[in-house]
C-alpha cells in the first residue's frame, strides 16, 4: 500500500491545481449513496423481472393440480383461492415438448400466470374460434419455434383431446379484432407481442398462429380458410 | 506497480465486480422466487377456507355458434295498452337463408313482472297452440319433435326476465313465426305511466359457482363496419289510457304518435324499426286534474272472480324530514365502462350535492371487490362532501362485478334508530348469482333500505327491481345522462319525504280473498299500491290503511263498482307464482312450492320457471337422413357498452420481464464498476 501512495503522489503532482480536486471530493462524499441507489434500482429491476417469470412457471404447477381438479369433475377450479381465474384447457405441442395451461380470462391477471382465453370465444376444443393469448416472453415464447403443419392438442375438462394442425402464421396489428370473430370453421387462434426480441412491453404488433381443427369441417374448412386469407 | 501487482489489482476488481453483481442479482432471483413461492404455496394450503373470489366476465357462446350463417331473425312487438295493464304481443320470425335445416336458439328479455299466457307457432299457413307442460316434459316433448324432423317452437323462462326461444327444423329459404303474448300492469309513479320493452339481454358477469352460465350467456356480436346491426325490432303500441293525456314521449327512441281519440293514441317507431340494443321505453302523463287516483279492474273466470287495484295516496304537505345516513355504493366494475360510469359518476355527484349536514354518508366503490371512502359514515359537512365528490370523480371502471362483498360493506343488519338508513346503489346490475346476492339482502337488511339505480342502455332490471323490492325500497331507472338530473332529483325528493309504512289490506269477510303480494311494500311519495287479488265475489268493502308521518291514512274501495278488465287472472296468478318464488328464499321447501307454481301455472297457461310452452307441428318437415345444424342467434351488445372493454382488442402479450432483468443486471454491473474504482483509489 505503501508504494501506492507514493505513486499516487507522484502522479497527484503532476496534476494540475484545481477545483476537481474538491469535486471529486464531493462525488466522493455522494458516493455510496450512489452506490446504494444503483444496487437498490438495479436489484429492485431484476427482482421484478425475475417475479414475472417465476410466477409464470410456478404458477403453472399449481394451474396443474387445478386441471387435474378439473379433469375430476370440479367445475371453476381456482388454482389458489384468490385467483380471479380457472384452466379451461391443456394445451400440448408434441413436436416441441411444449404443454401450457389455459386459463379463463385474456387478461393481464390471467396471463401471468398462463395462456388466457378471449372470454367471449370459443372454448378450446368447442365448435368456433378459440382465441387464446399469452406473453411471447413467457408462455407463448414457444410460438417461434411453432412451424406450419405442426399438430397441437387440445385436452378439453372432460378429458377429452381434438387435435388442431397449424395452417396459417401472420403478423398484425393490434387493432385487428377481427381475428376473434366467431364466423368460419372450428380453431384456435394463438396471439403473442411481436417482435419476439423486444425487450418492452407495449408494442402494436401481434402474432397470430391459426390451428384448424383436423378432424371435422374438412369439406368447408378449406374453403372458408380460403376467403379468411382475402382479409390478409 | 509491476506487472503481476497490476494483474492482482484488475483480477481484484474483475472479482468484486462479478461477486457483487452475482450477490444482488441472486437476492433479487432468490426473494423474488420465494415471495412468489410462498404467495402460491399458501394458497394450496389455504384451499379449505376458500372466500368469495374474484372473478372476470364470462360471455360463452353455448356451442360456438355460427353466426354467419344463422337465420336471420325480426322482432315485431304490438302493445295494447288498456288503463293500467298492458299486452304485448311478440313475434319472432326465423328464416332460413341458406341451405339444409336449421335449430334456431334465441336468448330475450321481457319485462320482468310479465305474465307469458300463450305461444303460437306459424309454419306458412298453418298455426299451431302451443301447450303449457312441465319444463322437463316441454324439453323432452321438443327434443322428440326435433329428432323426428317435425317443426317446433320451445318457449323456456331462464330468469323472471329472461327466455329462450328454441325453433327445430327450419328448412332451406323457409320461415318460421314464432308468436308469444303476454301481460302486465303498468308501471305509474308520480304522475306519469311508463311501459318498458328490453330489448337486449346484455352480457352478465358471472361469478364462481353459477350453473346455468351457459343458458345465460348468449354469443355477442362484435359491432363490425358495414354489418347491420341483428335482430330489427319493429314496434307499435295502440294506447287507450282512459283518461285525457298530457303528454306522450319516448325518451330514447324516435317515434310518430297519431292522436286517435282523447286519451288515445297510435305510437310507431319512426325509423320503422330499431337494432334490439337499447331498452324501449314509452310514457305518458294523465292530465293532472285527470290524473287516476283508483284503478279497480275484475274479470271472471272459471267460477271466481280476479280483480286489480291500483291505488293512489293523496300527496302530503312537506315535512321536516328525518335525519339519514345514506350510503352509496357505485358499481365500477368492467360493463359500466363508457357512458355507464359516466351517468353514475353524475348521479352520484348530485346526490352527494344534496346531502345536508345533519345527514350522515358514505360511499362504496365495488369492482373485483369492495372499497368504502370512509372507515363509517361521516356527517356531511361541505369539506366531506366536496372529498367524496372528488373522490368519486376519480373512479374508473374495471374489473369483476363482485357486488356480495359490497353489499355485506353496504347493509350492516342493525337497526335503524331514530332516523332512516338507505342505501342507494347504483348498477348496471349485470351479474348472474342474483339468487345469491337475494339471500345476502334478505339476511343482512336489518333497518336499511335498499334503493337501486339502474344505470346504462341494458340494466338488469329483474335484479334491480327484485333486490329493491327484498331491500323494501324502490327501484329507479337511468336509461340517459341528460336524465340522470331529474331521475335522480325524484328519487331524491321521495327519500326526504315521509313515508306510507304499515300498510294492511282488510278485505270482506265473505269474499274470501287471496291477495298477492301478502306483505304490502313502504310506499314512497308518487308510488301507488298495486295488488291483484282472486275473489269467491265481488261484495262488499275494501279497506286499505296505512301510517304517514304519524298519522292514520284511510280509503276504501267498494268491490263491486270495477271496471271489467281481461288477463286480471293472469296478472293475479304470476303476482302468486312471484310471492310463491320469493318464498323459496325465505325456506320454504322447493317440493311444495314448485307443485303449487305447476298447478296454477297449467290452470292459467303460464311460462314459469318450472313451466315451458311447447308447439309442436306433428307433420314431418325434414327428412330423416337430412342433418339439422344448430345456431345460436347472436345478441347485440348493448349501446353505449365498449366492446372493447368488455372482449377487448388484442391483448397486450407481453412482458417486461427481459427488459427489467437487462436494465437491472447494467445498473448492478455500474454499482459495482463504481465500488471497484473505490476500492482501487482508496
Amino acid at each position: 500500500m505503501k508504494r501506492d501512495q507514493e505513486q499516487y503522489l507522484g502522479v497527484e503532482c503532476a496534476w494540475p491545481e484545481s477545483n476537481t480536486a474538491l469535486r471529486s471530493k464531493g462525488v466522493e462524499r455522494l458516493r455510496p449513496i450512489l452506490v446504494a441507489l444503483l444496487v437498490a434500482t438495479g436489484g429492485w429491476q431484476v427482482a421484478r423481472g425475475a417475479w414475472i417469470q417465476a410466477k409464470a412457471w410456478i404458477a403453472q404447477a399449481l394451474v396443474a393440480q387445478a386441471w387435474q381438479r378439473t379433469l375430476a369433475g370440479e367445475t371453476h377450479a381456482r388454482p389458489w383461492p384468490w385467483a380471479d381465474t380457472w384452466p379451461v384447457a391443456r394445451l400440448t405441442v408434441p413436436s416441441l415438448g411444449v404443454e401450457r395451461y389455459v386459463l379463463e380470462g385474456a387478461d393481464g391477471a390471467a396471463m401471468a400466470f398462463g395462456l388466457g382465453h378471449l372470454s367471449g370465444s370459443a372454448l378450446p376444443g368447442t365448435p368456433g374460434n378459440s382465441v387464446i393469448s399469452g406473453h411471447r416472453d413467457t408462455h407463448f415464447a414457444f410460438l417461434r419455434e411453432l412451424a406450419l403443419g405442426a399438430t397441437i392438442i387440445v385436452q378439453t375438462p372432460d378429458g377429452a383431446r381434438r387435435a388442431y394442425a397449424v395452417r396459417r402464421l401472420r403478423v398484425l396489428d393490434r387493432s385487428d379484432g377481427w381475428v376473434a370473430a366467431q364466423e368460419g370453421p372450428s380453431r384456435l387462434t394463438l396471439v403473442t407481442c411481436f417482435p419476439f426480441e423486444a425487450l418492452r412491453a407495449g408494442g402494436a404488433e401481434r402474432y397470430v398462429v391459426w390451428a384448424y381443427a383436423i378432424d371435422e369441417h374438412k369439406d368447408r374448412g378449406g374453403e372458408r380458410a380460403d376467403r379468411t386469407s382475402h382479409l390478409l | 506497480m509491476n506487472k503481476p501487482e497490476r494483474r492482482t489489482l484488475a483480477g481484484r476488481i474483475a472479482l468484486d465486480l462479478i461477486a457483487s453483481v452475482a450477490l444482488a442479482a441472486a437476492l433479487g432471483v432468490v426473494t423474488a422466487i420465494a415471495l412468489a413461492g410462498l404467495t402460491l404455496l399458501f394458497a394450496s394450503e389455504a384451499r379449505a377456507a376458500e372466500a368469495p373470489g374474484e372473478g372476470t366476465l364470462l360471455l360463452r357462446p353455448r356451442a360456438g355458434g355460427d353466426a354467419l350463417d344463422a337465420p336471420l331473425q325480426s322482432t315485431a312487438v304490438a302493445f295494447q295498452v288498456s288503463g293500467v295493464v298492458v299486452r304485448a304481443r311478440v313475434v319472432q320470425t326465423f328464416r332460413n337463408p341458406g341451405e339444409g335445416w336449421y335449430e334456431g336458439v334465441y336468448v330475450f328479455p321481457l319485462p320482468q313482472n310479465s305474465a307469458v299466457d300463450r305461444l303460437r307457432l306459424r309454419v306458412g299457413e298453418r298455426t299451431l297452440e302451443g301447450e303449457i307442460q312441465e319444463r322437463a316434459a316441454a324439453q323432452k316433448t321438443y327434443a322428440a319433435a326435433r329428432a323426428q324432423g317435425s317443426r317446433a317452437a320451445l318457449l323456456d323462462q331462464e330468469r323472471p326476465n329472461m327466455f329462450t326461444t328454441s325453433v327445430a327444423n327450419i328448412g332451406s329459404h323457409e320461415t318460421i313465426v314464432v308468436e308469444l303474448e303476454y301481460i302486465e300492469t303498468l308501471r305509474y309513479r308520480d304522475g306519469r305511466f311508463s311501459l318498458r320493452f328490453p330489448m337486449v339481454v346484455g352480457p352478465r358477469y358471472v361469478p364462481h359457482g353459477v350453473t346455468d352460465a351457459a343458458r345465460i350467456t348468449p354469443v355477442v356480436l362484435r359491432p363490425q363496419e358495414g354489418r347491420m346491426p341483428v335482430n330489427p325490432v319493429s314496434i307499435r303500441v295502440e294506447l287507450d289510457a282512459g283518461v285525457p293525456l298530457a303528454e306522450v314521449s319516448s325518451p330514447y327512441h324516435q317515434v310518430d304518435i297519431k292522436t286517435v281519440g282523447e286519451g288515445k293514441r297510435e305510437i310507431t317507431l319512426a325509423e320503422g324499426s330499431t337494432a334490439a340494443n337499447r331498452d324501449f321505453v314509452l310514457r305518458w302523463a294523465p292530465r293532472p286534474e285527470a290524473a287516476p287516483r283508483l284503478a279497480w279492474f275484475t274479470q271472471t273466470q272459471g267460477g271466481r272472480d280476479y280483480a286489480l287495484l291500483m291505488l293512489m295516496p293523496p300527496a302530503e304537505a312537506h315535512e321536516a324530514p328525518l335525519p339519514r345516513e345514506v350510503i352509496f355504493v357505485l358499481d365500477t366494475s368492467g360493463s359500466m365502462a363508457g357512458a355507464s360510469i359516466r351517468q353514475a359518476r353524475e348521479a352520484l355527484a348530485l346526490a352527494l350535492e344534496r346531502l345536508t349536514p345533519q345527514d350522515r354518508f358514505n360511499v362504496i366503490e365495488f369492482n373485483s371487490t369492495a372499497r368504502a371512502l370512509f372507515p363509517e359514515a361521516r356527517a356531511a359537512t361541505p369539506a366531506q362532501v366536496q372529498r367524496a365528490i372528488g373522490w368519486v370523480r376519480g373512479l374508473a371502471a374495471r374489473g369483476g362485478t363482485e357486488m356480495a362483498s359490497a353489499l355485506k360493506l353496504a347493509l350492516n343488519g342493525g337497526d335503524a334508530g331514530a332516523g332512516v338508513r338507505q342505501v342507494v346503489f347504483l348498477t348496471d346490475g349485470a351479474v348472474g348469482n342474483e339468487e345469491e346476492l337475494f339471500r345476502l339482502i334478505q339476511a343482512r337488511l336489518g333497518g336499511s333500505r335498499l334503493f337501486t339505480v339502474g344505470i346504462g342502455s341494458a340494466p338488469n332490471s329483474h335484479f334491480m327491481r327484485k333486490a329493491a323490492e327484498l331491500g323494501r325500497g324502490t327501484f329507479t331507472y337511468v336509461g340517459r345522462v341528460d336524465e340522470v338530473g331529474a331521475r335522480m332529483s325524484e328519487l331524491f325528493a321521495k327519500l326526504e319525504a315521509p313515508v306510507l309504512k304499515g300498510i294492511t289490506l282488510q278485505w270482506p269477510e265473505a269474499a274470501h280473498a287471496e291477495a298477492w303480494p301478502a306483505r304490502v311494500p313502504d310506499l314512497y311519495a308518487g308510488e301507488p299500491l298495486v295488488v291483484s287479488a282472486s275473489l269467491e265475489r265481488l261484495e262488499g268493502e275494501l279497506r286499505v290503511s296505512g301510517v304517514r308521518a304519524g298519522r292514520v291514512w284511510e280509503a276504501r274501495v267498494p268491490l263491486a263498482a270495477g271496471a271489467q278488465g281481461s288477463g286480471i287472472d293472469s296478472l293475479w296468478a304470476r303476482a302468486k307464482v312471484a310471492s310463491l318464488m320469493d318464498s323459496l328464499r325465505e325456506g320454504a321447501a322447493p317440493e311444495a312450492v314448485r307443485e303449487q307454481v305447476i298447478a296454477l301455472a297449467r290452470a292459467h297457461r303460464l311460462v314459469t320457471r318450472y313451466t315451458s310452452f311447447v308447439a309442436v307441428d306433428r307433420t314431418p318437415a325434414r327428412p330423416a337422413d337430412a342433418p339439422l345444424a344448430h345456431a345460436d342467434l347472436p345478441t347485440n351488445l348493448p349501446e353505449g357498452w365498449q366492446h372493447d372493454k368488455v372482449f377487448g382488442e388484442l391483448p397486450q402479450t407481453a412482458t417486461d420481464s427481459r427488459f427489467a432483468l437487462l436494465s437491472g443486471m447494467l445498473l448492478l454491473l455500474l454499482a459495482s464498476l463504481w465500488v471497484g474504482r473505490r476500492r482501487r483509489s482508496a
